[in-house]
């Protein structure tokens, strides 16, 4: 009887379905009917007493639109028919990944299949289940009880876009298919669309390295797991190193967790621990695996000392700790100063105090000016001077823009920033030929000043005051004992503890102290730059530690550049009261007035003196 | 006015003038000399503490990569669907562990539903009987919570569509009016030739329907075939066919509206029940320390449109006497004789009744039915 009134139900039953799902297209996609309810995004409950929320939905687009390897199988491939037969259902196993299924080959054939072949790779590898199962995390366990393990590392499998592989593959797909179609639309029956995706897909690797960092970090960078384990967390320094910054900018192509930790050619799933004498990452082996055809091939062995997973907080006592503590206090000892030197005179415009001096350099620079001979003299850089300026500060803000977003690539800035390039490769590109750039026009600028110190060589020859050395001396851009003695004067007046504002020549101690802090940059990071772009050649004369310190140098110095130029310089010639909006001295060579009274009375008064251009008791100011 | 006094008025005047201009010369720099202070002292803050945190501060991987849900717990159901895709720089964002399906988003929030806004009921609230728990949260994606649990002595109920971004009543949802449009008597493939004004609605509806179900690309592509060809080509009338086909497996609950009651006298939605703000209030502050007797008291006063007993499945999924009326408010002809299929209705009681339905033998034992080769890309 109750067999009867089932058959009565079931057929009806069976009638609605297949009217509802008709197609036979559409039961390809889902043999078993389960996304008639499985696939409202709604389908769910929240079980309070566990803070937990079922969500039974299935994206059907994953097997409409073939978007995984597992697109083809059946839901019973994986879950026991028995279970989910009836509504509602029993309570469901979990998934056994071993188990058998049949596999639909993209001919149509049906094919056993079963991912049991990794168990035994497994058992040798520092994945092993013994090894995996032992693990508890910080937050309790991540997984349901007898749950899959291979949940720890893998998702629902999705292909990746073949247009990564294939550019064009979408605009070509169509004549691609019609070709196919000539033999496999009915003689040789092939999903050709699913075969492309999957074939296409297995060009490159099944995840981003990005995505490689989020599985591996699951417990890699799991409190409770490191301390367990007593191991360091691998992810969050991988992700400090240039790999892991790639990564986190979305670049396809650099080296990932696996690309280091498993053998070439081997299972990734036979991940061996670094002491295993067979491992990729052994000491014996680890210069290899950098040096693979697709990494690093033309590398000496000593590429292998570069450090992947520098971590500098914890890397007490190493030389590479040394050095970025250094470049930090250097940072902090010479950014700072300059900092407070800008604070103290800002408040001074705050509080109204004006030095006794201005106004008459005022004056005098006035009246100097009047004369079209006069307005020359006082005009501080000359055309090739600015032209230099200008072609280093836009190699500068090019420098900076498609540097800084690796340094910082974890903030939300830094990928955007990197698309406007067109990527991290474009935006490689442009900072290593803007860095040549900027190392031309170092060389280039080093001419012009060598071709002027000797003809003032030439000058202090003609008239018997001296050589060379006085020449080089006397070159206006070295800081001498009066520039630091006015510096301390300055602090003095800026502190209150000073009436007179001590005035400067041609080129202030600070502006002097720019220029240099330039010109050992540039050469600093030049250097270093070129170490790091070619360093499959650098390794064959530099140890793999030198790496790691020319990164320290690169990235500190230029940060120093950055805050210096990005806060103080700009503030000099944009923001300062005496100059906003612009400096003129950067377009015409003309500092204005206001400021070139006040910082630089000495050029002022020299001259004057030899102008014979005196000073008149009348005030501008009234 | 005297002249003297006016003289004085606009000396007056102009003196106050200057000295404001003057105030103005001297407040104005300074001013700007504090902004400036305070923008270069912050700005070098940022810069050394960084470089300090740089050497001294151990710190795990960016949010990017542990910023994922880890859980599929209470936070879930708040969170908008970027907030649970977390993350916009992977491919394909994972989702927690134990939930091997791909899930790169979640429901739409509804923000004008006052029975869970107010913080009293869960966004998926049914969590009693196993039979029928996850088949009536499915449903509160795409239906108010009053359209069962609020009294109305109509029949059928007077019911209107709402917005999910304005809360405002609307037109009924996109893909509804798109299938209407393929499959109704009106339908297109009965025009004698469809304009390009047709086809605009067409494409204009599919688009807003996949923009309504987060994106849904089958319904873009749909949108963009459509878009391509002439309306009165023979393509177009063959893709009537296909869609007509397609469109009805993209009903899924995701509309960007909602179903509710339609408030008589204004023809509002009832997104909650009136004037119950104080005593939602009471309800909450009480709830965890009044007796049994007060909290059925403040429950009451919070619900005075409260039905005794929700709505059944089949008090509305039924072809004869159903309390909702489908045709009124929007369902095609096609999609109403799947709802109020009778088929469905002894289904639906069979399970009400708590016994486990057997699914039919298309899921039976035995090898399943080879997929049918394509050399084409689906949708």
């Amino acid at each position: 009887m109750a067999g009867a009134a089932r058959l009565a139900l079931t057929l009806p039953a069976v009638g609605f379905l297949v009217c509802m799902f008709g197609s036979s297209r559409l039961n390809a996609d889902d043999p078993d009917n389960c996304l008639l309810c499985h696939g409202y995004r709604g389908l769910s409950r929240f079980d309070e007493t566990r803070d937990r929320v079922h969500v039974y939905f299935v994206d059907p687009s994953y097997s409409s639109a073939h978007r995984g390897p597992h697109a083809r199988l059946a839901c019973t491939a994986c879950h026991e028919r028995s279970e989910v037969a009836s509504i509602p259902h029993e309570p469901v196993s979990p998934v056994n990944c071993t188990r058998t299924c049949h596999l639909s080959d993209p001919g149509g054939l049906e094919r056993r299949f079963s991912h049991d072949n990794i168990l035994p790779m497994l058992a040798q590898s520092a994945h092993s289940a013994e090894a995996i199962s032992k693990l508890s995390f910080t937050d309790g366990p991540l997984l349901a009880e007898n749950q899959s393990l291979c949940l720890y590392c893998h998702d629902e499998p999705l292909f990746r876009d073949p247009q990564l592989t294939i550019p064009n593959f979408k605009d070509i797909s169509s004549r691609v298919f019609d070709r196919c179609d000539v033999c496999h639309s009915d003689k040789v029956d092939v999903d050709i669309n699913y075969y492309v995706r999957h074939i296409a897909s297995r060009f490159q690797p099944a995840r981003t390295p990005l995505e490689m960092a989020q599985a591996c970090a699951v417990c890699h960078s799991d409190r409770q797991v490191l301390r367990d384990t007593e191991m360091k967390d691998a992810v969050a320094s991988f992700l400090r190193s240039f790999h892991g910054k790639a990564a986190l900018l979305g670049d396809f192509s650099t080296a990932d967790c696996l690309s280091c930790h498993v053998r070439s050619g081997s299972n990734a799933h036979l991940m061996l621990p670094p002491k295993d004498t067979a491992s990729s990452v052994h000491p014996a082996n680890v210069a290899d695996s950098c040096r693979s055809t697709i990494c690093h091939p033309g590398a000496d062995k000593q590429i292998a000392d570069t450090a992947v997973h520098l971590d500098l907080p914890t890397a007490h006592g190493t030389i590479e700790f040394f050095l970025a503590a250094t470049f930090i206090f250097l940072t902090i000892t010479t950014f700072g100063p300059s900092a407070v030197l800008v604070l103290l005179d800002l408040f001074q415009v705050i509080v109204g105090r004006k030095a006794h001096g201005e106004e008459r350099a005022h004056r005098l620079a006035h009246k100097i000016m009047s004369d079209p001979a006069g307005r020359e003299r006082l005009k501080r850089f000359s055309v090739s001077q600015r032209v230099q300026h200008w072609v280093l500060s836009l190699l500068f803000v090019m420098l900076v823009i498609t540097g800084f977003p690796l340094k910082f690539a974890d903030r939300t800035w830094a990928g955007p920033l990197v698309a406007l390039f067109g990527g991290l490769e474009y935006a490689r590109l442009i900072h290593h030929w803007c860095g040549i750039a900027l190392v031309a026009g170092f060389f280039a600028h080093m001419a012009t000043a060598f071709m002027g110190l000797r003809r003032r060589v030439r000058a202090l020859q003609t008239s018997g005051e001296g050589g060379w050395q006085k020449a080089w001396v006397e070159m206006p851009m070295w800081i001498s004992p009066t520039d630091v003695k006015k510096t301390f004067q300055l602090f003095a007046y800026l502190l209150f503890l000073r009436k007179e504002r001590p005035s400067f020549g041609r080129f202030s101690p600070a502006e002097k102290f720019e220029y240099l802090g330039v010109f050992w940059g540039t050469a600093l990071l030049g250097i270093t730059g070129i170490l790091l772009w070619g360093e499959q050649i650098s390794s064959h004369f530099l140890s793999g530690r030198a790496f790691n310190l020319a990164t320290i140098a690169h990235t500190y110095e230029a940060f120093l550049a950055v805050i210096h130029v990005g806060i103080l310089h700009i503030y000099n010639v944009i923001f300062s009261p005496k100059v906003f909006p612009l400096s003129t001295a950067t377009l015409n060579g003309n500092t204005p007035l206001p400021k070139l009274a006040e910082e630089h009375g000495d050029m002022i008064e020299e001259v004057a003196r030899e102008m014979g251009v005196t000073e008149e008791r009348e005030s501008l100011y009234e | 006015m005297s002249s003297p006094k006016l003289e004085s008025l606009v000396r007056q005047t102009w003196r106050a003038v200057c000295l404001f201009a003057r105030f103005l010369r001297e407040a104005i720099p300074r001013a700007y000399a504090v902004a400036m202070v305070a923008l270069i002292s912050w700005l070098t803050w940022m810069a050394v503490s960084y470089l300090v945190s740089s050497l001294a501060t151990e710190a795990g991987p960016p949010a990017q990569v542990m910023g994922l849900p880890t859980r599929l717990d209470r936070s879930v159901q708040a969170a908008s669907r970027t907030q649970f895709a977390a993350m916009d720089s992977a491919e394909f964002p994972r989702s927690p562990l134990a939930h091997y399906h791909r899930l790169d988003s979640w429901i739409q929030p509804d923000r004008f539903n006052d029975c869970t806004r107010s913080g009293c009921h869960n966004p998926m609230p049914h969590a009693k009987r196993k039979e029928v728990r996850a088949f009536l949260n499915m449903h509160a994606t795409s239906i108010h919570c009053g359209v069962c649990h609020f009294d109305s002595a109509q029949t059928p109920r007077p019911l209107t569509w709402y917005d999910l971004e304005t809360g405002h009543a609307t037109t009924s949802p996109a893909i509804l009016q798109a299938f209407e449009l393929l499959t109704s008597e009106k339908t297109l493939k009965q025009r004698a030739e469809p304009t390009k004004a047709d086809q605009d609605q067409l494409v204009a509806l599919l688009r807003r329907a996949a923009r309504a179900a987060n994106d849904l690309p089958a319904l873009n592509r749909l949108a963009d075939h459509f878009a391509a060809v002439h309306p009165s080509s023979e393509a177009f009338q063959r893709m009537l066919d296909e869609a007509a086909g397609a469109v009805p497996r993209h009903f899924r609950g995701e509309y960007g509206v909602k179903l509710a009651l339609r408030d008589d006298s204004s023809g509002a939605p009832q997104l909650g029940h009136p004037k119950t703000e104080s005593a939602i209030a009471a309800y909450l502050a009480a709830k965890d320390k009044a007796g049994e007797a007060e909290l059925e008291r403040l429950l009451k006063a919070v619900h005075p449109l409260r039905r005794e007993t929700a709505l059944n499945c089949t008090d509305c999924h039924r072809h004869e006497g159903s309390l909702i009326d489908f045709a009124q408010i929007g369902y095609p002809e096609a999609r109403i004789d799947l709802l109020v299929n009778p088929i469905i209705f002894r289904m639906i009681e069979h399970i009400g009744a708590g016994r486990p339905f057997r699914l039919p033998e298309v899921v039976g034992p035995g090898p399943l039915p080879p997929p049918v080769p394509t050399t084409r890309p689906p949708g």
